[in-house]
């Protein structure tokens, strides 16, 4: 009967075109407002690093002013690291990976007389970085491991970057000038764009991934600075010039670790409490000891990727939708009370009330999956929308994948069903005989 | 096949209290033709909506072949309705956007005919009635007396026991009116029960039994005929 029901259904949404596309509009207006919502906080709420959520972490210590409890922070605890702090994590032997990284930005040239000078986004990261985020390489690999402590000018370039300045062929061991330096190509990713950009989530969570990445130890040799946020508290402490700034108690440094199982973790958490005891002798982590390792899943909650006013806009969008279907429930009454008289010879033809209720239902969901259909156009148009407004800083969130699309349906399909529910019942309980004689 | 005991409707408002029928008593034998004549508002159309289960009694008992269906729910009344009754209504009550052929195929769907049997049965009472040709029109392009003779293959097609039809004529001219009296009697000639409520006396007398209602209760008029016979005699 099914097929039966959605025949009749269809027939019957044609036979009232101007009510039918009401109903339809009321619907699709409804989630298109509401998935257009509710795609940017899917998308803003992804973790792609799920699958190591056992093993990764971000690594905080708390080295703030001990006067002042760090206030950005829900855990009271810096995002990021001093460097004299990463340069002592780095030591560790503990983790299975670890990396050290900033935000950072080069002008970017080559022989290539035709190509102009760019500029591009750099991360300046240690060699681990990329096995440790499932960085995929498609020439070459990860700089030597002395790079990560010494001067040495190799390069990864990403995938985009590569076809810019090399059309795409394989450019290990080429070279490429950046800021006027020349540096050696060691590495070309394949496509890699993680959104949210969870290893530097403060610097633009839904920025596109870096350009160009260089060696951690190239920051004296070129006195890079951190492109991304700095935090201090300690002004003038450590002296004059860039050591001082190298030396001071600004954190700038994003770090994370890879720990396999329990006791690595609990080995590592060892060794983060020993080099805090070790410190505070050198009248350094004046507040009480603490410190934070927290994974990939935890970590975009902490650093409140999705903010509370994006739930009280999907809130807001899912009550946009309930007025939508408040609409679409008078506009169905309207129109199956106006069928009754059909549903009066259907019963007295040997319908029950609940066939009756179930083919108006059906009808309901028809109308569903046309507003669902047109839903997602809204939404598409309204995530278009978004992006041109937001100049790119949320393109990559501002895009719908088909989970979200069979969600438009299915919600569609669940609201017209909701809002049918009542005018399907009404009609489903009319006394045929009213209208038999009548008729 | 119909059997009516103390049957009583009454309709209540907030005020007022009718009694549609009251004390109604009826039997209706297997392969009879029975008229049902009164005056307008007698109760009729409601001993018909009973008689049909589209409306239930507010008390007495009702027996269709045998069964009680006074205490059935609506799934099961339906079921019944389905499998054992035809109607034939004053203003045919053929569904406007479905073409001859869909609107016989509607009881057929309830009782779950595959698609070959359905159009069997349909080919069938459209070629009792004499419109085969016009399976795929819609009613509105139909005359009034082809539409009656379209809702009367409707109410065949399930092959019911039992015809009820209500003021079937009433609608038509003359002409039309006595081809689609000559179906219903063709109808009961294989053997369909049928209860027929008019208006009309020429259609009434042609009835096997011609009963009466009156303010909600049976005058069965052949039944009291004979009996002033009798007494005369």
């Amino acid at each position: 009967m099914f097929g039966y029901y959605v025949s009749l259904a269809i027939r019957s949404l044609r036979g009232t075109p101007v009510l039918s596309a009401l109903m339809v509009a009321a619907i699709a207006v409804g989630v298109g407002a509401s998935m257009t919502v509710l795609t940017l906080n899917y998308m803003m709420s992804q973790n792609p690093l799920a699958h190591k959520d056992n093993v990764l972490y971000a690594v905080q210590l708390d080295s703030w002013d001990p006067n002042e409890a760090y206030q950005r922070s829900n855990n009271e605890i810096p995002y990021q690291l001093t460097y004299r702090d990463a340069m002592a994590l780095l030591r560790s032997d503990i983790p299975t990976r670890q990396a050290a990284m900033h935000r950072y930005g080069f002008t970017v040239s080559s022989d290539d007389f035709e190509l102009r000078p760019f500029s591009a986004e750099a991360r300046i990261t240690t060699r681990q970085f990329f096995a440790l985020f499932d960085v995929p390489f498609v020439y070459g690999g990860t700089w030597d491991a002395d790079a990560d402590r010494s001067p040495v000018q190799q390069v990864v370039l990403s995938k985009a970057t590569n076809e810019k300045l090399f059309g795409g062929e394989n450019s290990v061991g080429r070279s490429i000038d950046l800021n006027g330096e020349p540096f050696t190509v060691v590495g070309v990713l394949d496509h890699w764009n993680p959104s949210p950009k969870i290893y530097d989530l403060n610097n633009g969570p839904f920025n596109e991934a870096e350009e160009i990445y260089i060696p951690f130890g190239l920051h004296r040799k070129f006195e890079i600075y951190s492109w991304g946020n700095t935090n201090g508290w300690a002004s003038g402490d450590s002296g004059e010039g860039y050591e001082g700034h190298l030396q001071s108690e600004s954190v700038w440094i994003q770090y994370w670790v890879e720990l396999q199982d329990e006791e690595q973790l609990e080995n590592y958490r060892d060794f983060l409490t020993g080099y805090i005891r070790e410190q505070k002798q050198q009248g350094r982590f004046q507040r009480p000891l603490k410190f934070a390792l927290t994974n990939p899943s935890e970590w975009l909650v902490l650093n409140e990727v999705l903010s509370d006013d994006n739930r009280v806009l999907g809130w807001l969008s899912l009550s946009f939708l309930l007025v939508c279907v408040v609409n679409a429930v008078a506009l169905m009454l309207a129109k199956f009370l106006r069928k009754a008289p059909e549903a009066g010879v259907r019963r007295a033809l040997g319908a029950s009330r609940h066939a009756v209720f179930v083919q108006h239902l059906i009808e309901s969901g028809c109308i569903g999956v046309f507003g669902g259909l047109c839903g997602i156009l809204l939404a598409l148009v309204g995530l278009g929308t978004i992006r041109q407004l937001s100049f790119g800083y949320i393109d990559q969130v501002a895009t719908m994948d088909w989970l979200m699309m069979l969600a438009a349906v299915g919600m569609a399909i669940l609201a017209s069903l909701l809002a049918g529910i009542y005018p399907a019942w009404r009609v489903s309980r009319t006394n045929p005989s009213l209208y038999l004689k009548t008729q | 096949m119909l059997k009516m005991h103390n049957i009583r409707k009454s309709y209540r408002t907030d005020t007022i209290e009718t009694h549609a029928l009251r004390d109604f008593n009826l039997e209706v034998k297997e392969g009879e033709f029975v008229s049902v004549t009164g005056p307008s508002g007698s109760g009729k159309t409601t001993f018909l909506n009973i008689a049909g289960m589209l409306e239930t009694a507010s008390g007495g008992q009702y027996l269709l072949d045998g069964e009680d269906v006074s205490g059935l729910n609506d799934r099961d009344r339906s079921r019944l309705r389905n499998e054992k009754i035809g109607f034939i209504f004053q203003g045919f009550n053929l569904i406007p956007d479905l073409n001859l052929f869909d609107n016989i195929d509607v009881p057929l769907r309830y009782r779950g005919f595959n698609a070959k049997e359905r159009r069997r049965r349909i080919e069938k009472v459209l070629e009792q009635v004499g419109l085969s040709a016009r399976a795929k029109h819609l009613p509105a392009q139909l005359s009034g007396g082809q539409q009656q003779r379209v809702a009367i293959a409707r109410a065949l097609a399930g092959e019911p026991r039992f015809l009820l039809a209500d003021e079937p004529t009433g609608n038509l001219d003359s002409l039309m009116a006595r081809q689609v009296m000559e179906l219903l009697e063709f109808i009961n000639e294989w053997g369909t029960t049928i209860v027929m409520v008019t208006h009309d006396p020429d259609l009434a007398r042609r009835a096997h039994r011609n009963i009466q209602i009156v303010d909600g209760q049976v005058s069965d008029l052949q039944h009291a005929v004979a009996a002033a016979e009798a007494a005369t005699a």
